[in-house]
């Protein structure tokens, strides 16, 4: 067995590798504990600067984890976030004399597995729809209250005084601005903004009467 | 929402608060409610009667000192547990305890089926050894559920595990301590029976019920975050 001293490298002529993290909040997790455990402890006393700088500070470190876990995905965000408040509805079991890496890792375990494990359980309940649990196969054909309801409203503005129904017409369906309906009917505001509300009044009582 | 957002809402609602006391404090502040509830039990119904002659059988000795070993061990490990960097074997700690207090009870079973005489129990009796668990019980079981709500979003279910072990070992105390319950399948159904009882409807409820308490007591996430 070659011994492996540094006077001794058991491959001489190999070029001198060095090691290089590719994640530098992993690093930063382990050299700046002591800060983050001082910055917890000053967060605690209710120093809000203190607080800020170290959630900021252990968001990607969280973050991290957070993709072992559940690769890139839209969750992570979730993930980071839920661990973010849970290390703050528990901020007060963080002792200051011990360690705070292990504290933050601990539940940021614990939350994401969590989220792991809901995540499964509702994959497991749900089914996604396809084109077979459709009754016909052509899209429209499947909205059938949908558009029903559409055909009343369309029904009842058709019955309602003109300048009701012009107003609706273009404040609700062409969505315009009141100062565009203004201009485009050459009514005043206000007098479209009361022709509006009556006409909404009447299209609920025309509605209630039909029934769709 | 995006997490720079709920950084600003945390700062936001970050009020000052008060650091845990440690474990063993804990632990002790809640030893401390048990003795206080058994000691008023006792001044209340009074030890039981054959109590002076029971002191002189190891086995109840042991036993009561089995329970209460238990009683302690599991609530010192709750409490530990409660805390999220605490490793999870403390849960383990009182298994000795425990394991010495089940087999006491279970050679009392063995020794004391022949003498057992049937009309030992009488039902008025059951009805006031049914209060004295409920007593025993229902402040303990409240007091610690307060006391490690904050276990809610970690692990509910060891650390309600170990708190229903504490709590029904506590019980199980008292029991022996007041009521002359001689007949063995009586001491089985009341013993081991409630305390099996206790710590399944701790472990089974623990989750939720911590939940809720914690819901209740410890509403301090900013109302935009909440739900």
């Amino acid at each position: 067995m070659p011994s492996c001293s540094k006077e001794n490298p058991p491959y001489p002529e190999a070029p001198k590798l060095t090691l290089v993290s590719s994640t530098p909040s992993i690093q930063r997790a382990s050299r700046g504990q002591s800060d983050w455990s001082a910055l917890m402890a000053r967060a605690q006393d209710g120093d809000r600067e203190a607080y800020r700088a170290l959630l900021t500070e252990v968001e990607p470190y969280i973050r991290s984890i957070a993709i072992k876990y559940l690769g890139r995905s839209a969750e992570v965000d979730d993930a980071v976030q839920d661990v973010l408040m849970t290390v703050h509805s528990i901020r007060q079991t963080y002792d200051p004399t011990r360690p705070f890496g292990p504290w933050l890792v601990a539940i940021a375990h614990r939350r994401i597995i969590d989220q792991l494990r809901r995540h499964t359980r509702h994959k497991t309940r749900e089914v996604e729809l396809s084109n077979e649990h459709e009754t016909f196969a052509e899209a429209p054909a499947n909205l059938f209250t949908e558009k029903s309801a559409e055909h009343a409203l369309v029904g009842a503005i058709d019955k309602l005084p003109p300048d009701q129904r012009d107003a609706i017409r273009m404040l609700k369906l062409k969505e315009m601005s009141l100062q565009e309906a203004s201009r485009a009917s050459g009514r005043s505001i206000a007098a479209l903004k009361v022709a509006t509300h009556r006409a909404v009044k009447n299209l609920r009582k025309l509605l209630k009467g039909e029934p769709s | 929402m995006k997490t720079s957002d709920v950084i600003d809402a945390l700062v936001d609602a970050a009020v000052p608060v008060r650091r845990l006391h440690p474990p063993l404090v804990r632990a002790a502040i809640w030893l401390a409610l048990a003795a206080t509830v058994l000691g008023l039990l006792c001044v209340a119904h009074g030890l039981r009667p054959d109590i002076a002659a029971r002191l002189q059988q190891p086995v109840f000795v042991v036993s009561m000192l089995g329970a209460l070993a238990t009683a302690v061990l599991a609530a010192l490990a709750s409490f530990k547990l409660s805390l999220p960097d605490a490793p999870r074997w403390w849960l383990l700690l009182p298994l000795p305890a425990l394991a010495v207090w089940v087999s006491t009870i279970g050679y009392g079973c063995l020794t004391d089926w022949v003498s057992m005489s049937p009309d030992g129990m009488r039902m008025g009796e059951a009805a006031r050894c049914f209060a004295t668990l409920l007593l025993t019980s229902v402040p303990l079981s409240i007091a610690m559920l307060i006391m490690l709500r904050h276990a809610a979003p970690l692990r509910p279910t060891a650390v309600s595990a170990a708190g229903g072990l504490a709590i029904a070992a506590m019980t199980s105390f008292a029991l022996a301590l007041i009521h002359d319950l001689d007949a063995t399948i009586m001491i089985l159904i009341w013993n081991l029976g409630m305390a099996a009882l206790i710590a399944a409807l701790a472990s089974a409820f623990g989750r939720t019920s911590l939940k809720w308490v914690a819901a209740r007591v410890m509403p301090s996430l900013p109302l935009q975050l909440s739900g």
